[in-house]
């Protein structure tokens, strides 16, 4: 449950650090925003030397959320963080490699991209 | 579990609806054998047949990525070249399925953009690149290594969880 406001764990080599959501893509009054949805976010902290800057807006796509994620098989995931992969207006991600383990709801979503460079599937 | 589009042959094309193929893992193996969107080895032909550079093909089996079995990396020239690689594999699927009452056709992803484009058919994933791209994200040094570093780590950590520490008792105090 992603929403305005929300900080976030980047998950990739991108050079972002932390990002600030500040609007859902998808609908006009949308409140809340799960695994596979774009958001529109803030780079709060960034790597010295690298592309990416504070206080930029960028895109980026939820691949982990601390809420659970439902599976019509009785399957429920739950991370312990809530991270999003930068991307850019086209969807290819800023970054080259993926970190940490991804759903593969998000291939469903036509983010194969990011499933392709990620290093763990559930 | 990978999403496919259905595509009735009288429909108009923004009219595409989606459906899920099931969840139970026994009934897509099933599907997956008695067909399939692309083989390997018609992807292989277009792929020389279009002219792309530097095809490589990566089985996915041993790792435990189970999502896919075969990943195909290729590179275009240009950005027309990479869009004309994705149309080629397209046009095969559907004329593979000509007079069928619902086409099935593989997930595309990125097809505006050129740099790059996945086609998704499930357990081939195509990947097609421009040069600067490919260099960039450097896909097959990913898929390849994995293979082999991703296994020993998780040895190592298993064989790091099930070893017993004996834990320093600081609470006592060394006599003087």
């Amino acid at each position: 449950m992603i929403q305005p406001q929300t900080h976030l764990n980047v998950a990739d080599n991108s050079g972002a650090k932390e990002l600030m959501c500040i609007r859902i893509i998808g609908a006009s009054n949308r409140r809340y925003a799960h695994i596979g949805d774009v958001i529109v976010a803030v780079i709060k902290d960034a790597v010295p030397n690298m592309p990416l800057e504070r206080s930029e807006v960028v895109r980026a796509v939820i691949v982990r959320t601390c809420k659970e994620l439902k599976r019509d098989n009785g399957m429920i995931i739950r991370y312990d963080d809530n991270a999003a992969v930068v991307i850019d207006q086209e969807g290819n991600p800023k970054g080259t490699r993926v970190f940490g383990a991804i759903a593969r709801e998000l291939r469903q979503f036509n983010f194969t991209k990011i499933v392709s460079l990620a290093p763990e599937v559930l | 579990m990978w999403r496919q589009r259905a595509f009735s042959v009288e429909a108009i094309r923004h009219q595409w609806n989606r459906c899920c193929s099931s969840a139970s893992s026994s009934v897509v193996l099933n599907r997956r054998k008695s067909f399939e969107l692309l083989s390997l080895q018609e992807v292989e032909k277009i792929l020389k047949d279009v002219r792309a550079d530097d095809v490589k093909v990566i089985p996915t089996k041993q790792s435990q990525s189970d999502f896919t079995s075969f990943v195909v990396v290729a590179t275009g020239k240009s950005q027309w070249h990479v869009r004309n690689i994705a149309q080629a594999l397209i046009y095969k699927v559907k004329q593979k399925q000509t007079g069928a009452k619902r086409m099935l056709l593989p997930s595309v992803e990125g097809e505006e953009g050129g740099n790059w484009i996945v086609i998704d058919s499930g357990s081939l994933i195509v990947h097609a690149l421009d040069e600067k791209a490919r260099a960039y994200y450097n896909l097959e040094q990913l898929w390849t290594s994995k293979d082999s570093t991703n296994e020993q780590t998780q040895i190592q950590d298993l064989g790091q969880a099930f070893v017993k520490v004996r834990r320093k008792n600081n609470s006592k105090k060394p006599a003087k």
